[in-house]
């Protein structure tokens, strides 16, 4: 079980390590990576190495590269 | 000011794209394809970025099926895939795929919530509920309990 901080400074410490945690966490979540996610949304990582990885990133990129360029 | 929600009208092919990019802000353009793999709807004006857009949104798939094909699993249903400048999300029916190029940092879960909420509405499911200005401000009635919120008993805050 967590031991619950009682001082302000233990506080002001858990929130930190709260945000430091939710910024890993969003900075993971936007490495590139393909999900697949199967209808009853189980997600599956297709390894960078797998068949057709790179190009399913290639796609993606220049679906990116479209839509700012419509933008613009 | 009270909030009120409206039932949104009929979801057409055209309007599927248009109506995810109002219910995300992080879609940045979106394109519907039928079963066939055409363009069926587009956000925003249809030009050539959406033809473009809607083949590789196509290829995407073909690519995403390609690489899973050996898999034990039920042939997949949703792409997410995070790139350098941002993301693509996709979701398909039998009948419609429904694709997403969505900012960088964009909620994973709730983009696919969305496309798969624009699809279902599409396929005949219940209509998405919108929060909206009221239909008619000129005729204050009798007010149904979700516009009365406000006027609920706020709780006590203290230690």
């Amino acid at each position: 079980m967590k031991e619950k901080r009682k001082g302000p400074i233990s506080r002001a410490a858990g929130l930190a390590e709260g945000v430091a945690s939710t910024m890993r966490r969003m900075q993971r979540e936007r490495e590139p990576r393909v999900l697949v996610y199967d209808p009853a949304g189980y997600a599956r990582l297709v390894q960078p190495e797998a068949r057709g990885q790179e190009r399913i990133m290639e796609i993606a990129e220049q679906m990116v590269a479209r839509a700012g360029e419509r933008e613009s | 000011m009270s909030i009120l929600t409206t039932m949104a009208d009929t979801l057409t092919p055209g309007r599927a794209a248009d109506s995810l990019c109002e219910l995300s802000a992080d879609v940045r353009a979106a394109v519907l394809l039928d079963a066939a793999g055409s363009l069926a709807g587009a956000s925003g004006d249809g030009s050539e970025h959406a033809r473009v857009l809607g083949d590789l949104a196509r290829q995407l798939f073909e690519e995403v099926d390609r690489a899973t094909r050996d898999w034990d699993t039920e042939p997949p249903e949703q792409v997410e895939v995070q790139v350098a400048g941002g993301a693509v999300f996709a979701s398909r029916t039998p009948r419609w795929t429904l694709a997403a190029v969505a900012k960088r940092g964009a909620l994973s879960s709730l983009m696919l919530y969305d496309l798969k909420a624009v699809l279902g509405e599409l396929e005949g499911g219940p209509p998405i509920r919108r929060s909206g200005p009221p239909a008619d401000e000129g005729t204050p009635g009798p007010a149904p309990e979700e516009f009365t919120a406000e006027e609920l008993p706020m709780p006590e805050l203290g230690e």
